[in-house]
């Protein structure tokens, strides 16, 4: 069916192009988890694999309201998130920078990250334990390493990237050093920096899993841990699709602060910004 | 109103320790599982505030490292480790200057376990079959099975079919393996979800100190009223599943209500835990030097132990006495107090 036709199909329902969206989404989302229902009852599933959507939602209710036991544990992942991320993404952009800006430095410290990139961090994980101790410190660290090199490649990248003629324009109007950076450097790079901080949030969320599962102490990877390893897999499944909506969260953070920090970035973000800065200039006149 | 609980146990981890609060030593305990119904002496023991009266807090470093756990005692990361005997005997033989002082499961919570519909119905019947292995570390175990009847690891082929619960299931249920080694806490996990299973584990092999407390012989005195103080709660904890098994549950089900989702396979994990935790012994934690002789023998038998270490080198009873210095009578008062205020 033709857009127009479409279009004028949602007004004549009175659904606007969102909600359209809505319905359909709800609508797949629904039969897919009414054909997962009927081919556990069918026994066409494994309920090993597979438990019933019916039996997850209970398991919502029991791990969320009755027994509430997965909040400290919700709560004990997102600080490591956080913790790890920030402390991953200081250190990738400020060597990303320090890197990009300094040649001598590049051609010394470049080839040891690369190496230490093509390292599988999982293998490291254990080490890192021996290394650092049991505890946050440990698994910090573990996160740290995975959200290290998104924002370090993408510093580095955006840096080193900067528009030749634009640079050349720059100096030819004597602009110092800082003034590179804060007018020219920066804004260049920071949409590259802030797609390598998205990433490294998303992966921040499965660095925090590799460490829960090895130190099973608390968090969402350890619980998750207990209830397979005692079958009971439609709590599992509450716990997988918790952290599903948890990283779906975060993206969408991630997504929300790339528009308000880079907002150059897009046509939307530079109307907003536009449009508060002519207010505020309208109440100065 | 759990979940308020939670969320206020949530809010009390962010503030700082109240100044206020008692002076507790903490005691690091490196083993595999996080807080369990299957240690239930130390969650018996916190519920009814024995760890803090002897001054000391329980800091459990669960974990699944590929790093042996004698090595986190040696290097003071952690204060004791639970090891079974293999780990333990390894340790001794490579010269770790570790020494076991309380022995804190005196069955083996391992086993051989077949399906129940299985035709194989002794150890034996395992010849040229391939049996699965929950862990690479079962594999000691079921050599030393294999041995109690005159048999070696070479009749058999072995497998690791992984200790993710599903995984372990399917091998079990679709009988791709005739038989599996692997701990109780396996085997609860497949008949709470109706899949019935048969141990055809050897008695030899069943007296096993399946579970001991390991100290460093280096930090053993600096170390010694703490962990003096950590084994008389535990002993005590452990005492409840002798007492009163519904309290014990009821404990149980606070402590980790994720264990405690499916009724069915509460009861059993607890049952199970009790009869891998009350004591063979007469005193809770006793050694029993002839049991680890015996195991030495075997294991040397089968090629896992190079030669029988003297067993006076690394059993240190000094804990057991201190550990077992409490009233029966008090613990029982207790923890009668406990079930009237929360049962």
């Amino acid at each position: 069916m033709p857009a127009a036709d479409a279009d004028r199909g949602d007004r004549r329902s009175g659904l606007g192009l969102q909600q359209r969206r809505a319905l359909n989404h709800a609508a797949i989302f629904l039969t897919i988890v009414g054909l997962w229902e009927l081919g556990s009852r069918m026994g066409w599933l494994d309920p090993l694999f597979y438990p019933r959507p019916s039996n997850i939602l209970r398991s919502f209710w029991l791990i969320y309201i009755e027994n509430g036991n997965i909040w400290p544990e919700i709560y004990s992942t997102a600080s490591l998130v956080l913790s790890g991320f920030v402390a991953g993404s200081v250190l990738g952009v400020s060597l990303g920078a320090l890197v990009g800006l300094n040649g001598m430095v590049r051609r010394f410290v470049k080839p040891y990250v690369i190496v230490l990139e093509a390292t599988p961090r999982i293998a490291v994980a254990p080490l890192l334990i021996a290394a650092l101790g049991f505890g946050a410190s440990s698994k910090i660290a573990i996160i740290m390493l995975v959200c290290f090199f998104p924002p370090f490649i993408n510093t580095l990248s955006g840096v080193v990237n900067v528009d030749e003629q634009r640079l050349e324009l720059f100096r030819s109007l004597g602009a110092s050093k800082l003034q590179l950076m804060r007018k020219l450097v920066l804004p260049d790079a920071l949409p590259v920096i802030m797609a390598g901080e998205r990433l490294a949030m998303t992966s921040a969320l499965s660095g925090a899993l590799v460490a829960e599962f090895i130190q099973r102490d608390q968090g969402l990877g350890a619980l998750i841990m207990t209830y397979t390893r005692n079958l009971n897999m439609a709590s599992s499944f509450a716990c997988i699709f918790t952290l599903t909506i948890l990283g779906f969260l975060i993206f969408r953070f991630m997504e929300w602060l790339d528009r308000r920090i880079a907002f150059w970035n897009s046509e939307e973000g530079l109307q907003r910004v536009g449009a508060r800065r002519r207010k505020r200039m309208e109440g100065l006149a | 109103m759990k979940t308020f609980r939670n969320m206020t146990v949530v809010l009390a981890m962010s503030l700082p320790a109240a100044g206020w609060a008692q002076e507790l030593t903490t005691i690091n305990v490196i083993n595999p599982l996080p807080r369990s119904t299957i240690f239930y002496p130390l969650i018996a023991g916190e519920a009814l505030g024995y760890f803090e009266e002897e001054g000391v807090e329980v800091n459990l470093l669960p974990s699944e490292t590929s790093i042996p756990y004698v090595a986190f005692v040696q290097n003071g990361q952690a204060d004791l480790a639970i090891l079974d005997a293999s780990e333990t005997l390894s340790a001794v033989g490579a010269g770790t200057g570790i020494q076991v002082i309380y022995e804190a499961n005196q069955r083996a919570p391992e086993g051989i376990a077949v399906s129940a519909d299985s035709d194989v119905q002794s150890i034996e019947e395992l010849a040229g079959t391939t049996v699965g292995l929950v862990t690479d570390r079962d594999r000691a175990f079921l050599a030393q099975a294999l041995y109690a009847v005159d048999m070696s690891l070479d009749d058999v082929e072995t497998v690791v079919v992984g200790e993710g619960g599903p995984t372990l299931a399917a091998a079990f249920r679709d009988q791709t393996v005739s038989a599996i080694s692997g701990a109780s806490s396996d085997w609860l996990a497949l008949q709470a979800n109706g899949i019935d299973v048969r141990m055809i584990t050897p008695e030899e092999v069943m007296l096993n100190p399946a579970g001991s407390f390991v100290i460093s012989e280096e930090r053993m005195d600096e170390l010694r009223g703490p962990v003096e103080g950590f084994l008389r709660a535990w002993s005590k904890g452990a005492y409840v599943g002798e007492l009163d098994e519904e309290a014990l549950a009821e404990i149980s089900r606070q402590a980790v209500p994720a264990e405690w989702e499916n009724e069915e396979f509460g009861q059993n994990f607890l049952a199970a835990a009790i009869d891998v935790t009350l004591p063979q012994t007469e005193q809770f934690g006793g050694l029993q030097p002839d049991v680890w002789e015996s195991l030495q023998e075997r294991l040397v038998a089968i090629g896992a132990m190079d030669e029988v270490v003297p067993v006076d080198t690394f059993l240190d009873d000094s804990f057991v006495g201190p550990a077992n210095d409490w009233s029966k009578d008090e613990v029982a008062d207790e923890l009668q107090a406990w079930a009237d205020e929360n049962m």
